[in-house]
């Protein structure tokens, strides 16, 4: 085969990453460029690339920028997954940190600085201190963001390092990009920590307003900004800052023309001239309307914003509501907004151009837009009390042409309309009578039955109208059935007469009776009291004079108002709330799982956090008094010292399995359990454990003493590989020891999850760890009995059968001269507490032979066959199973089990 | 805290990740597929537009569409919202200058590259710049250009591929820094004139409103970044003097050219603007708009439309529709749409052209009941008819005008402008007997809201 064709075949047969492995640690450059660009493309793609962590590291010493940052893109992404190995980056970051390439260095600051991890944290410090102070603008520019990065990820050193001091400092720095960052970092530090750590003083004032004009746009926002909150003392000092804000109307950039609009609305509240007042109102229109011409989604910003600023000061637009008109083409967001603009800006002048335009709208084809330009005409209505009469005859002409939901629209309207002004355009309820058939909106259904009652006297038909509501009065939504109970009532009281009488009735039998809706029965029972008890006093009350209603919709409360307006330019002015109503602020250490953990074959607990692999699916049939009775016994031999472990590094660096974190409180009870810890081994540390097995689960049952000086906290705990992939199925919850306390805890385990290799052994290394002191690793010995699960009885016949079907290679002897069984009863007692479960009995001479059975996870049956004469030492068991590479283990176990 | 994003990332129209940046690690993942689930289904019915900028459990999400894909920033901080969505519309620009074109695949392609320029445009959120000059020192990947051949076939339209607002950018689709293949960068400079307008006519054929957004855009690949002069016409003065819109008139005969407003790009020096009118730059690498103007001053419309709409019985209608270029005969336009929104209850609409026409296509949308004639060209000065009988499932309400129409019109006409605003001339300030770089300077007109109401 060619070497041209290994190559090849290669790619097929090991997979990328192995692949990938290869091309990383070639010899040639352009092979490691090409082969990093390709991690970043899988990377990307959301493959998990972490395993070539090491080698990808290994390509960061290199004088190639592009290469360099590529390999600091992989860094930031999976250092938090590989935080021992990251370390290994450090000396090539603090190199890079001192190269003569002011680009080098200040990507080594930024990077380190997005690399969450404690120890690149430590290392970041000392360079940072010098790209504070660093010659280039470029080094100092992003040194300043990264205060903030570190701000972020440890609040305590930025302000022990005298950072925050530096970052002050160049705020007089000479190159507007590096003020630019620096009031952004210091803004955000300031926000969070919630202290005032960046006053602004006029001092500061007139540096940043110098600033302003150098600066690239991005940074003018960013000043503005924080400017917006500076006080002005008096009006002098407000009209000078506006004069100098005044200029960025003129900006290019939608952004900064929005934020100096804020800057100058915020001023103009101190200033008291009203030439001036009136002068900026002129500046600001022809930007504010510039605006529009931006695409839609800026559009869009700018309305919700003109939207605030005409409420407060609507002669600013007042003679430009021409650019409000819709385009045929403007996305429907944009169309909804100009129309809620046309209707603030609608005046006895402009009227009958903005009517032209809503009658116009109401016939397009989007019918929600189609409704808010029907309701528009009734707001002008009802807002302008000279316009209303033409308002109304353009509502009839749109009803006339009958399209439905315009009718239904107007029908809503016009109600309206007649709250505003009583007695004074009744005369259209005939034209609006036509269209009853056709309701079919609640919402229109309603205004027109109150439309009916309120005017009832003056229908003559009114009665036979409500009547043919009436048939279908319970389907009616709640909405429909009040409005007919009313009108209704207003009927009778208006005209007493027979008809509306047995109407009446009707109605308040289906009210009160015949409905389960709280609201509607307590009305109709209010009206059924007050016509039986004084018909005047209902007609008093219910005919009562109501209040003219006014247009108040979308406008908001002035406390409110004002809020939003000190927030226009922010996303408070685009949704109408206050910045708390939808700001939640989030650590940015919070990360998710996953995020941390990508994808995990590795990771100790994955699907069944709470279940051993195959144990705890059968119902647990053990008694509680003998789990009590299982965990008398002791494992010998596994205490005291912590015995020397081999692969450290295999131990705590295994990958994702990482020592997990503590979280739920249990109480164990019972003796005391073995010592793995002993105190003066583990600086007062002293760690008591043993597996047992609860319920089908198995579990670590741990008790901690701290007899040292410091309180400890923090536990983590970590399993090393072994034979049957013991690892933490859960957070080891402990809190935090005070000298000379003590803690139990139950650590829920899973089995098969990372299994050593080689046979089997009882072998279990553990790691404990705490924030005060060093590691700890002791060794415990796993007991076999904990891995017997309860559905372990096997019917007679199963056992015969398999006995018979297994191979006698399979069976092992073994005997225990100093086991005496006293009594078969309690020994066979014994076994079942330990899910070892009795067969069958024979007595062969003197001898008992009893036959249990067992079965370890993933179902592999143990056959058990023990020979023994009662109070003679000396037990004989015999053991066949599929896996006779446990009975080394079984024997261990049943001689702890029997030998008390 | 004022202008940090937590993401930023590009999503295709089917809602594939094409790229994806995370600054600030304070947004839960699947950030992109609650984006896109929220705006595919904005309304029930998934008819409505999403707006530009919403909230889902804290997040706030914003978004423009550059050529079909959604450029997306995501922040939990209270941030200037324009600020945001102007970001998104300089990141695909930077991008574009930089790959020459941009597409989903051209975005793939130089993912590596992107990538880079995202980490230089923002750092923890915050906005570095977006300068294409000044990202050149910064950025060491180069681009893998997509190929050019394909783009070619997209014809006239693609013109329109930045998005369906945005400014038509210059048809150059070459990148700043690629250099082109087996030869030495060309020299030149193009200058586009670039104008928006918006016109309703009334019913009887009045100018109800009239608006031109304009842009004088620039995208440069000269060498050694000469100064540059841009003279506009004398005529030229800013500000309408209080005047309100309403006031039409006595300004159209004389010539003048009054804006209402502009800005200019932040490489524009004034100094002499006052004086003769003249802009000086240096123009920075890429495409950059160097002013931005908007006048409502009355102004000659390009075309004027006329429809007649006649019933014929209670089942049958006939319209003829007219348009008239009112332009030179020098000047051509093209890609013209004509649409016409009919009775819901049109069932039926047969054609019938003018004799000879070429070029000329007419369809009835039953999806939408809407007329369309589409013209491949109009010659300037020439008129041009188009009659379609109705035919109708159900009697007639009334009047069919109220339920028809308004006619809407979309068109290109290239060399023309239609506020008069003018360069005069382009002067590159080194320029000598052996450097003399190309300048293109060319004119486009294009119909934004163009509407005859009937």
């Amino acid at each position: 085969m060619s070497g041209h064709d290994s190559k090849y075949f290669s790619t097929t047969k090991k997979g990328e990453i192995p692949e990938l492995k290869e091309e990383l640690n070639s010899q040639y450059k352009d092979k490691r460029k090409d082969a990093v660009k390709k991690v970043i493309a899988a990377m990307t793609v959301g493959k998990d690339v972490s395993s070539l962590f090491t080698d990808v590291v290994n390509c960061m010493q290199t004088e190639n920028l592009e290469l360099k940052k590529l390999v600091y893109l992989y860094l930031i992404n999976y250092a938090k997954s590989q935080p021992d190995l990251a370390i290994l980056a450090v000396n090539t970051f603090v190199k890079d940190s001192q190269d003569p390439n002011p680009l080098i260095r200040a990507l080594a600051v930024r990077t380190m600085g997005c690399i969450r991890v404690d120890k690149i944290t430590e290392y970041l410090c000392d360079p940072l201190q010098r790209c504070l102070k660093d010659d280039d603008p470029y080094v100092r520019k992003t040194a300043a963001i990264c205060v903030a990065k570190l701000y972020d990820i440890n609040a305590e050193l930025v302000e022990d390092r005298g950072f925050l001091e530096a970052l002050k400092d160049l705020i007089s720095d000479n190159n507007p990009m590096v003020v630019a960052n620096a009031v952004a970092a210091l803004s955000e530090i300031q926000e969070s920590g919630n202290r005032s750590i960046f006053e602004l003083t006029s001092n500061t004032l007139t540096k940043l307003l110098t600033a302003l004009n150098e600066c690239t746009e991005w940074g003018q926002v960013f000043i503005l900004d924080s400017l917006s909150k500076y006080k002005a003392a008096d009006p002098r000092e407000a009209e000078n800052i506006v004069e100098r804000v005044t200029p960025r109307l003129q900006h290019a950039n939608c952004a900064v023309v929005l934020s100096a609009v804020k800057m100058i609305l915020q001023q103009m509240e101190l200033i008291t001239s009203t030439d001036v007042v009136r002068n900026l109102c002129k500046k600001m229109a022809p930007p504010l309307v510039t605006l529009l011409s931006a695409e839609p989604e800026i559009q869009y910003v700018a309305l919700r914003n003109i939207n605030l600023i005409v409420q407060k000061r609507p002669t600013i637009l007042a003679h430009e509501i021409k650019v409000f008109f819709c385009k045929y083409n403007d996305p429907i967001y944009v169309k909804m907004e100009k129309l809620e603009i046309m209707i603030k800006l609608a005046s006895d002048r402009n009227v009958d151009q903005v009517l032209l335009e809503f009658k116009e709208y109401a016939t397009e084809v989007d019918v929600d837009f189609v409704r808010k330009a029907v309701r528009a005409i009734g707001r002008c209505a009802i807002k302008l009390e000279r316009a209303a009469e033409r308002c109304i005859s353009v509502l009839l002409e749109l009803i006339k042409i009958k399209v439905n939901y315009v009718v239904q629209e107007a029908i809503i309207v016009i109600k309206d309309i007649f709250r505003r002004y009583p007695n004074t355009y009744e005369s259209i309820i005939a034209t609006l009578c036509e269209s009853l058939d056709t309701l079919d909106e609640p919402e229109a259904k309603a205004s027109m039955i109150w439309i009916i009652g309120e005017y009832a006297e003056r229908i003559d038909n009114a009665d036979e109208l409500l009547e043919s509501f009436l048939e279908t009065f319970p389907e009616e939504p709640a909405q429909v059935q009040l409005q007919l109970l009313t009108a209704t009532v207003k009927l009778f009281l208006k005209k007493p007469t027979e008809g509306p009488q047995q109407m009446i009735q009707v109605v308040l039998n289906n009210a009160t009776v015949e409905t389960d809706n709280p609201d509607l029965r307590d009305r109709a029972y209010i009206y059924w009291r007050l016509l039986s008890t004084d018909p005047e006093a209902a007609k008093d009350v219910v005919l009562a004079e109501k209040p003219v209603i006014s247009d108040d919709s979308n406008q908001l409360e002035p406390s409110l108002l004002d809020e939003l307006l000190a927030n226009i330019a922010t996303l408070s002015s685009v949704y109408h709330k206050p910045p708390e109503a939808f700001i939640t602020r989030v650590k940015t250490t919070q990360r998710t799982e996953e995020d941390e953990y990508p994808d995990g074959g590795e990771t100790a607990y994955s699907e069944s956090p709470s279940q051993g692999a195959d144990s705890g699916t059968s119902p647990p049939t053990a008694s509680s008094g003998q789990h009590s009775a299982r965990q008398t016994v002791a494992v010998p031999g596994a205490a005291a010292a912590p015995a020397p472990v081999p692969d450290l590094l295999d131990l705590m660096g295994d990958g994702n399995n990482a020592l997990v974190s503590v979280d739920q409180p249990t109480t164990p009870s019972g003796p005391p359990l073995p010592i793995v810890l002993a105190a003066s081994a583990g600086q007062g540390l002293q760690i008591s454990a043993q597996l047992v097995r609860r319920d089908g689960q198995i579990y670590y049952s741990m008790f901690l003493e701290n007899n040292s000086a410091i309180a400890l906290d923090g536990f983590m705990i970590q399993f090393n590989k072994n034979t049957f992939g013991l690892a933490a199925g859960g957070p080891l919850t402990v809190p935090q020891l005070q000298p000379g306390a003590s803690a139990n805890t139950l650590l829920p385990m899973v089995t098969f999850q990372n299994i050593a290799p080689g046979p089997p052994n009882t072998l279990l290394q553990v790691a404990v760890k705490n924030n005060q002191q060093p590691v700890w690793y002791f060794s415990d010995k796993i007991s076999l009995a904990v891995f017997l699960s309860e559905d372990g009885k096997m019917e007679r016949s199963t056992f015969l059968e398999t006995w018979k079907s297994l191979p006698d290679s399979n069976e092992v002897l073994k005997d225990f001269p100093g086991i005496v069984i006293n009594s078969i009863e309690a020994t066979l007692d014994t076994l079942a507490a330990s899910n070892m479960f009795f067969i069958a009995k024979r007595k062969n001479a003197n001898q008992d032979v009893l036959y249990l059975s067992a079965k370890l996870p993933r179902g592999i049956p143990l056959l058990i066959e023990l020979t023994a004469v009662v109070g003679v030492p000396g037990l004989k068991c015999a053991l066949k199973t599929p896996s006779p590479e446990m009975a080394p283990l079984f024997f261990e176990s049943l001689e702890n089990l029997l030998k008390s | 805290m004022s202008a940090i994003i937590s993401q930023f990332f590009v999503l295709s129209q089917r809602g594939d990740n094409i790229v994806f940046r995370d600054y600030r690690g304070d947004i839960p993942k699947g950030s992109a597929e609650i984006f896109f689930r929220k705006v595919k289904f904005w309304k029930q019915d998934g008819e409505e537009e999403a707006p530009p900028i919403f909230n889902v459990d804290g997040v706030n999400y914003f978004h423009v569409k550059v050529v079909g894909l959604l450029f997306v920033a995501t922040t939990r901080a209270n941030v200037s919202p324009s600020f945001v969505l102007e970001l998104l519309q300089r990141i695909a620009r930077v991008i574009k200058d930089y790959l020459g074109f941009l597409n989903e695949e051209a975005l793939r392609k130089n993912f590596v590259l992107v990538y880079e320029l995202l980490d230089e445009v923002v750092d923890f959120g915050y906005v570095q710049t977006t300068s294409t000059e000044v990202l050149k020192s910064y950025i060491f990947n180069e681009p893998i250009v997509v190929d050019a051949a394909r783009l070619a076939s997209l014809g006239p339209g693609g013109l329109f591929m930045q998005g369906h607002k945005r400014m038509p950018g210059t048809a150059v689709t070459k990148s700043v820094v690629a250099n082109e293949p087996g030869s030495r960068r060309r020299e030149e400079i193009f200058v586009d004139i670039i104008e928006k307008i918006s016109m309703t006519f009334s019913s009887s054929g009045y100018i109800l409103t009239s608006e031109i957004d304009g842009t004088i855009q620039m995208k440069s690949y000269l060498s050694g970044n000469p100064e540059v002069r841009l003279a506009l016409n004398d005529e030229v003065s800013i500000g309408r003097g209080g005047r309100s819109v309403y006031d039409y008139g006595g300004s159209s005969g004389s010539g003048a050219v009054i804006l209402d407003d502009c800005n200019f790009h932040e490489s524009v020096h004034l100094d002499s603007f006052d004086v003769d009118r003249t802009l000086s730059l240096v123009p920075p690498d890429g495409e950059f708009p160097v002013m931005n103007y908007r006048m409502t001053q009355e102004f000659k419309a390009p075309f004027r439309i006329n429809t007649l709409i006649e019933e014929a019985g209670s089942l049958r209608a006939e319209v003829i529709l007219k348009v008239r270029a009112e332009f030179a005969s020098s000047i051509n336009a093209n890609t013209i749409v004509i649409q016409m929104p009919l009775p819901t209850y049109t069932s039926r609409v047969s054609f019938e052209m003018e004799p000879g026409a070429v070029g000329q296509a007419t369809d009835f949308k039953e999806s939408n009941r809407r007329l369309e004639w589409s013209l491949k060209k109009i010659v300037g000065g020439s008129e041009h008819t188009l009659r379609a009988k109705l035919t109708f499932s159900q009697e007639l309400h009334g009047n069919i005008t109220k339920e028809a129409g308004p006619v809407s019109m979309t068109f290109i006409i290239p060399m023309y402008n239609a506020s008069r605003l003018q360069v005069k001339y382009l002067q590159i300030a080194k320029m000598s007997k052996t450097y003399n770089p190309y300048r293109w300077v060319r004119y486009i007109t294009q119909a934004n809201s163009y509407v005859a109401r009937i």
